[in-house]
């Protein structure tokens, strides 16, 4: 049976410009306000981190002392005013994004990578494979996942290494469990089935039918987590477990400006804020993507 | 007999980003006492909108009543007070849904949920509205010590006989069944159809039933509506439509259904899809499709006539008033089934 | 018989569920000639759906054989079961949850060329993707579209097209129309009977409607909780219908003609579990001419003349019951 060959395809149709899923899904977040909002406080806070040193010199304004400046309020000078030892606490807060972003990315990036691998496996996987891998991430869980990076960090001492790890491994049970749902929600649909009767392998079936379709609750859980993972890496520098000073941090300044809350508020609110920014704004925009990135909800 | 609802002029449309859902346009619909009216029509064609309009339950938004009013014992439900509506939902005018599965709480044991259904709208004791429950369901054949069972312990058929006593506890004088066979397999089916038509002589309540489904229509309603992209496109009683269906959507209709009693080994369907709802036609709403359009249905919406020597046989075509009538299209009608 | 391009021999499937085994096919036989179509048809639960994918390799069988042109699927391995995917493909049931959402249309019909290596450049990929978009009435500019932007008729096209991409010779059809509009129904239906024509296809086509089998079907099998009550050739079976369910399921459908109501319903009550069934016919519950030795031992396929069977113990009595009444 040679059908195929026999009939020609002559007319020339105009044919629809094919749009990646990518420009789709922006096509769709550009529509939220609220997601756009979202991206772009987060840009200009990454910009900033990224610029810094054009912004700011760092040994001068964020780490020298400079007792004659000390806990001056906001002025044309210091914008967002100084710290208790005269450093300028704009320049320290863009300084401080600098580890707070890439640490709680990285942080998210392996837990996505180790949970999601977990969650895949055990979502397709055998039930045996399942229940041993579920069992230990509901260990994991009914740790509060601070309590856990404390004793992480507590075990293995401070560092930037340390608090990576310690945050990453408290991430992972969550998207673990997010992957597993979907991929065994999706593993029951009939296009997995459809797949399957064209002879497709048990490869071709988890990258090319399961994981995309996974791929949006793991980008929604990710945004959200990396709001969390900086909350972590400031609450933990804010028991002192973190960054360690005179490296500014967003949690070590909170701190630190604790004690002078009633003669200089400014210390400790703008860190809070700018910790509040980030978070609300992946907050955002994790709303939005989670709306967009779903194929069936047109516009 | 009085008309118990009229519908007239019924126009909704779902608002949503930039879009405008065309989803009933200029509707017009009349249920008398103890009838029972089908509106029949495919997905998208506005039926469940309808029915959700009847008692306001349309989500707004997006939707939006835009036009029209509605007419139900002599009061405009478009216009009246919200406490009014609320003591007509449920109590006066019922809803069957579809899924029977969704339409009830999986948390209260069924007697309990048609007896509560009693108390909100009859003001009488709990034991009283037991009382009457067990009365419901014994009503619909179900044996009333199955009371204090819970939904999962039903099976669909059964789910679907509970949510119908539910309907008909407080004595409605009209019901909106949305499709409540459609769920079901075909023999349960026939067993709710049987149940319906039982209900419906022993209660005299009317009935408004939507479907896609003709065999229904035909086996529990007295009359027939047609439904085509949010209008009314023929009605007429079911002898009158079935017989002899004159609008050519109708006409395809019928010929895109295998049937039992069917000889013939190819179906005729209608060609093309329903037009977009929110860009709909110049002309009559059919008219993309339709084999027999002239280049005044392309441009001129169609108004209804009265098909000449028939009582209530409804159209909404040009056809018939052509001075040179499209032969094929007469034979067609003049054949019917 | 030479000629059958599928034999099923004593099928079972049996599931372990927490209340006890179920028996969702139960010893089946039945088989389909090369360019016929045989209709199976059942209610929901009945083991119609198990069946298909039993015979697509999709589950695999408690026991028994399905000879696809005299190989035994039950037997292949890795290997012989792709090899056999190339001859025959399944269309779905519901084309919204058939398709990959996130995949195009084009990607969709083209992905068994791939998998199959039949293609062996981008360029004829496409030719050959446009061609079968062609061979199913779905517009070229369609190509690039994803399953959510078209209407549930297109949709059954898409899903139609990729089962066609590999050419093959027997097409398992669940329910293919069920959850289409009426007048895309009749399309789709037109579709597959052409399709059948042109490329000499053979159809296993699985329903809950008689009627839609009526129209497409040279043989009917009847099924009621795992087993086949009645198998027979189609305008046979609609005129001299045996079993008491067949029976009670011709009746139930509503036809859509004024004047023709409805027969009494014979049935009564619900599908029972098929958990654990007893011996005897598993329909004894629900019929209304049941007695008391149709419990105790399953009824067989009787042959009836004509290519007829029937499992009734009492078939061959209200056949002549009925046939006296109406003398």
């Amino acid at each position: 049976m040679n059908f195929m060959t026999t009939i020609t395809t002559t007319t020339i149709v105009k044919r629809r410009k094919k749009k990646s899923q990518f420009v789709m899904v922006w096509e769709r977040l550009k529509q939220n306000r609220l997601a756009v909002a979202g991206l772009v406080i987060l840009s200009v806070i990454v910009l900033a981190a990224i610029f810094a040193n054009l912004l700011f010199d760092y040994e001068a304004m964020a780490v020298r002392q400079n007792a004659s400046i000390r806990l001056n309020p906001p002025s044309s000078e210091h914008w967002l005013g100084t710290d208790e030892v005269g450093r300028d606490i704009l320049a320290r807060i863009v300084f401080g994004a600098r580890i707070s972003l890439p640490v709680a990315f990285a942080t998210i990036l392996i837990a996505a990578v180790i949970g999601g691998l977990l969650g895949a496996i055990a979502g397709y996987g055998s039930r045996t494979a399942d229940n041993i891998i579920m069992r230990i991430m509901d260990m994991f869980l009914a740790i509060p996942s601070t309590l856990l990076a404390i004793a992480i960090v507590a075990t293995l001492g401070s560092s930037i290494r340390n608090l990576l790890i310690a945050i990453a491994v408290s991430n992972i049970p969550p998207f673990a469990r997010i992957i597993r749902s979907s991929v065994i929600t999706i593993r029951n649909e009939e296009f997995i089935e459809a797949a399957q009767a064209i002879g497709a392998n048990d490869r071709r079936i988890i990258f090319k039918h399961i994981l995309p379709n996974a791929m949006a609750p793991m980008i929604v859980q990710a945004t959200m987590c990396i709001a969390g993972s900086v909350l972590s890496i400031a609450s933990l520098s804010f028991l002192g477990l973190g960054i360690q000073p005179p490296t500014p941090e967003w949690g070590s300044m909170l701190s630190n400006g604790r004690q002078y809350i009633r003669v200089a508020w400014w210390v400790c609110t703008f860190p809070g804020i700018a910790i509040m920014l980030t978070i609300l704004s992946l907050n955002l925009l994790g709303d939005g993507l989670r709306d967009a990135l779903d194929p069936k909800l047109k516009n | 007999m009085e008309n118990l609802l009229e519908i007239k002029n019924l126009t909704v449309e779902y608002h949503t980003q930039g879009e405008i859902v065309h989803a009933v346009n200029g509707l017009s619909l009349n249920l008398r006492q103890g009838e029972s009216l089908g509106l029949v029509g495919e997905t998208g064609a506005g039926k469940t909108t309808t029915a959700l309009s009847i008692l306001q339950l349309v989500a707004d938004p997006p939707g939006k009543i835009m036009g029209g009013e509605i007419f139900f014992d002599g009061v405009d439900l478009l216009k009246t007070k919200k406490s009014l509506l609320r003591s007509v939902r449920g109590n006066k005018i019922s809803m069957i849904f579809q899924d029977p599965m969704t339409s009830l709480n999986p948390v209260y044991s069924v007697g309990f949920q048609i007896a509560e259904v009693i108390q909100l709208h009859e003001n009488c004791s709990k034991e009283e509205a037991r009382r009457k429950a067990e009365e419901m369901l014994e009503m619909v054949g179900i044996p009333k010590e199955r009371y204090e069972e819970y939904p999962h312990q039903f099976s669909g058929g059964m789910k679907q006989r509970v949510v119908i006593a539910m309907s008909v506890a407080c004595s409605p004088q009209i019901i909106l069944a949305d499709e409540p066979t459609t769920a079901l397999d075909v023999t349960i089916q026939a067993q709710v159809l049987e149940l319906m038509n039982d209900l419906k002589e022993k209660l005299h309540t009317s009935l408004l039933l939507i479907t896609h489904d003709l065999g229904v229509v035909a086996q529990v309603c007295d009359r027939v509506a047609i439904m085509y992209s949010g209008e009314i496109v023929e009605q007429g009683t079911i002898p009158e439509v079935f017989d002899h269906p004159a609008h050519p959507y109708t006409i395809g209709l019928f010929g895109s259904i295998p049937t039992l009693s069917m000889e013939s080994t190819k179906l005729t369907p209608i060609e093309g899809q329903m037009p977009d709802p929110t860009e709909l036609p110049a002309g009559c709403n059919f008219s993309p499709r339709c084999p027999y359009a002239r280049a005044e249905c392309h441009s001129k919406k169609p108004g209804v006539t009265r098909i000449p020597g028939e009582a209530t046989h409804e159209l909404r075509c040009f056809a018939l008033g052509w001075e040179q009538p499209d032969e094929t299209l007469m034979e067609v009608i003049k054949r019917g089934r | 018989m030479a000629d059958n391009i599928l034999e099923v021999k004593h099928l079972k499937k049996y599931f372990k569920t927490n209340r006890g085994t179920l028996h969702a096919v139960d010893d089946v036989n039945f088989s389909i000639r090369k360019g016929e179509t045989l209709g199976l048809v059942g209610e929901s639960g009945c083991g119609k759906s198990t069946i298909g994918r039993l015979i697509l390799g999709l589950h695999s069988a408690t026991s028994g054989e399905i000879l696809f042109n005299g190989q035994d699927i039950c037997k292949a391995d890795a290997q012989q079961m792709h090899d056999l995917r190339r001859q025959m493909q399944i269309i779905f049931q519901d084309p919204f949850s058939s398709l990959n959402p996130r995949m195009s249309i084009s990607e969709i019909i083209g992905e068994p060329l791939i998998i199959h290596k039949m293609v062996s450049s981008r360029a004829e990929l496409d030719k050959r993707v446009l061609e079968l978009m062609d061979v199913v009435g779905l517009s070229q500019r369609l190509e690039n579209s994803y399953p959510h932007e078209l209407d549930g008729g297109r949709r059954q096209r898409v899903g139609i097209a990729r089962a066609l991409s590999l050419t093959p010779q027997f097409i398992m059809c669940d329910e293919p129309v069920s959850s289409l509009d009426v007048s895309i129904q009749a399309q789709v239906l037109n579709l597959l009977k052409d399709l059948q024509a042109e490329f000499g296809l053979t159809y296993l086509f699985i329903t809950h409607d008689l009627s839609v089998v009526k129209y497409f079907s040279d043989k009917i099998a009847v099924m009621y909780l795992g087993q086949l009550v009645e198998t027979s050739a189609s305008d046979e079976l609609f005129r001299n219908t045996l079993h008491p369910y067949s029976q009670a399921l011709l009746s139930a459908i509503p036809e859509p003609r004024a004047h023709h109501k409805m027969q009494r319903v014979k049935l009564t009550g619900e599908l029972t579990s098929p958990i654990n069934p007893e011996p005897g016919c598993r329909f004894a519950k629900r019929c209304l001419y049941a007695a008391p030795y149709c419990t105790g031992q399953d009824p067989t396929l009787q042959d009836f003349g004509d290519n007829h069977f029937c499992a009734c113990f009492r078939a061959e009595e209200l056949r002549k019951e009925a046939a006296g009444i109406e003398e």
